[in-house]
């Protein structure tokens, strides 16, 4: 049994619902809400100077953040549903070695996550292109910095989906998964910050803007590595608790 | 224990029902099950079971509900760790057969797909995991007679649809074994029929055949062999028509006297009849000799062939000694 035949099967289950349709709609009304904002949004002094210069403008559509949290709750559903619909049985009887299933699932789940917040991120980017003809300012991010934008919200997005994984391998139920993402990446951060003085910087949202150039908190190799770390925590645990358990 | 005859036609032969061709087998997929025992807690589920499965013949697997056979079956495919023992297929373990899902084909649940997901797609999912041509999901669903609803959601599909989809799912890879729980459930007469044909031509090709069902007169049709299986313990296994055969009708002028006698000699007896007796765990030759002895007049002494329901209800209702084996 090959990997690639693992994973191309992984693709497939991906593909073949509406699952990914649903998450592309709701990543356009992000990209529509931006763009509403960019056209009728002022500052408190009634100009638009939130889009004035370059690194506003990048901060605006920096989607990895986002891109984080939402291939985040599409990991973890993907995942989770596979046992809720008992689709895990022919997966570990195709491949009774679970950990080489685990493996194709969290690299189907990952391209999938980097794909789906690179397709927010441009999503983000074109809405602010579209709509800043109704404003008095021009495009000013550079080639580079979208580039940027784009590559960072591509692995923030594999993160993201890998960790989510990861919960849902170890919840195995869709709601129970999703709340786990929601806790893990909304609810947990802020206490770990309340409670562990000088943790902020390596939050995912905070390690996610580093990647996407509107950050420096920390630098861009320990922000790679800070994330890959909130990826795999969960996803070893999901991988161990999978070849542990029974199948019922 | 009763010994099975192999009546299977020659290996490699294609099995024209189910268009699958079963490769040659001898024992190399014969199923075993040694000193198997599952504990969930302090809940024993599956106790020391043992048994045999061999290929070219219909095995079916019955027990009660909660008996333990499901999780036999899934232990038997790795879905489930045993306590104590094991399970292997010609002598390997399931994780270590070379190409598991084309050598084993499976239905464990019913239900194992995504509603939202078409019959098709499903099928293909499985095909690009074991290295299935899509050109074999088409047959497959043309076989088992959902080409025209292979493109709709399996979500709307009947029971009876989902048992072909499970049907297709477990035969794409052609595998020479196949391990089914209840895969009888909600089908049509028809669909009853067409499962019947695809599983004695795949045990007569050569294959193996292990086969769960409620439907006790579906298996009396169905199955050569059956293993039955009773809080997890094994109860009885053997070929079928030898434990039909193991009965024997007694007719007497005193039913209830003989009765009186033989069970006190260690068989069991149900009244039939004012003046007939189904005697069990007695050959032929004994209770007749025991009649004698007892000055009992007999008007008749035969070989009984009891259903398969009524040996079912004898095996497993009787919960205070389920640790006997009965041997034939």
């Amino acid at each position: 049994m090959t990997m690639k035949r693992l994973i191309r099967s992984e693709l497939r289950k991906l593909t073949s619902t509406k699952m990914p349709w649903a998450f592309l709609v709701v990543l356009v009304a992000i990209a529509g809400i931006n763009a509403f904002a960019v056209i009728a949004g002022t500052d408190f002094d009634g100009s638009k100077g939130f889009i004035s210069t370059e690194a506003d403008q990048r901060s605006l559509v920096a989607f990895a953040a986002n891109g984080f949290i939402l291939a985040a709750l599409f990991g973890a559903i993907a995942v989770a549903r596979e046992y809720g619909h008992h689709t895990v049985v022919p997966t570990f009887l195709a491949s009774p070695r679970r950990h080489r299933a685990v493996l194709a699932q969290l690299t189907a789940v990952g391209v999938s996550g980097a794909v789906l917040s690179f397709v927010g991120a441009g999503l983000t980017v074109g809405a602010l292109v579209v709509s800043l003809p109704t404003t008095e300012y021009s495009f000013l991010i550079s080639a580079s910095h979208v580039a940027q934008i784009l590559g960072a919200s591509a692995f923030a997005g594999a993160a993201g989906a890998i960790l989510g994984a990861g919960i849902g391998a170890v919840v195995r139920n869709v709601g129970g998964a999703v709340t786990g993402a929601v806790l893990a990446l909304i609810v947990g951060p802020p206490l770990i910050v309340q409670l562990a003085n000088g943790t902020a910087s390596w939050m995912p949202n905070i390690l996610a803007t580093v990647l996407a150039g509107v950050g420096t908190d920390v630098s861009t190799p320990a922000a790679v590595g800070a994330l890959i770390a909130w990826a795999l925590v969960p996803a070893v645990i999901g991988l161990v608790a999978v070849e542990r358990r029974d199948v019922v | 224990m009763a010994t099975t005859s192999k009546a299977t036609s020659p290996p490699g032969v294609a099995a024209r029902s189910s268009g699958t061709t079963v490769p040659p087998t001898g024992d190399s997929y014969r199923l075993e099950v040694a000193h198997l025992t599952k504990r969930y807690g302090d809940t024993t589920v599956v106790d020391n079971l043992s048994f045999s499965v061999p290929p070219g013949r219909v095995t079916g697997f019955l027990g009660p509900n909660g008996s333990g056979k499901s999780t036999t079956m899934k232990i038997m495919l790795d879905l489930a760790s045993a306590t104590a023992g094991n399970a292997s297929i010609g002598g390997r373990r399931y994780r270590d057969l070379a190409n598991p899902a084309r050598t084993v084909g499976a239905i464990i649940e019913s239900d194992a797909f995504h509603p939202g997901r078409s019959g098709r797609n499903h099928l293909r999912i499985l095909a690009d995991a074991t290295g299935c041509s899509y050109a074999r999901v088409d047959e497959m669903l043309e076989q088992v007679g959902l080409d025209k609803a292979a493109n709709r959601r399996a979500g709307a599909y009947s029971l009876g649809m989902r048992q072909r989809l499970g049907l297709a799912a477990a035969m794409l890879g052609e595998p020479p074994v196949l391990i089914l729980d209840e895969p009888g459930n909600g089908l049509d007469p028809q669909g009853i029929h067409a499962l019947r044909d695809v599983l004695r031509a795949h045990a007569a090709a050569g294959g193996t055949v292990l086969v769960s069902s409620h439907l006790l007169a579906e298996v009396e049709h169905l199955a050569d062999d059956v293993i039955v299986i009773n809080q997890g313990r094994l109860v009885v296994q053997g070929a079928l028509a030898e434990l039909q055969r193991s009965a024997s009708l007694v007719r007497t002028t005193d039913p209830s006297l003989l009765a009186v006698q033989l069970e006190q000699a260690g068989a069991t007896t149900e009244k039939q009849d004012l003046d007939g007796l189904v005697v069990q765990g007695m050959p032929l030759a004994e209770i007749g000799e025991r009649a004698f002895a007892n000055g009992v007049v007999l008007h008749e002494l035969s070989p009984h062939a009891g259903s398969l329901e009524q040996l079912f209800l004898n095996w497993t209702t009787d919960p205070s000694n389920p640790e006997e084996v009965i041997e034939l």
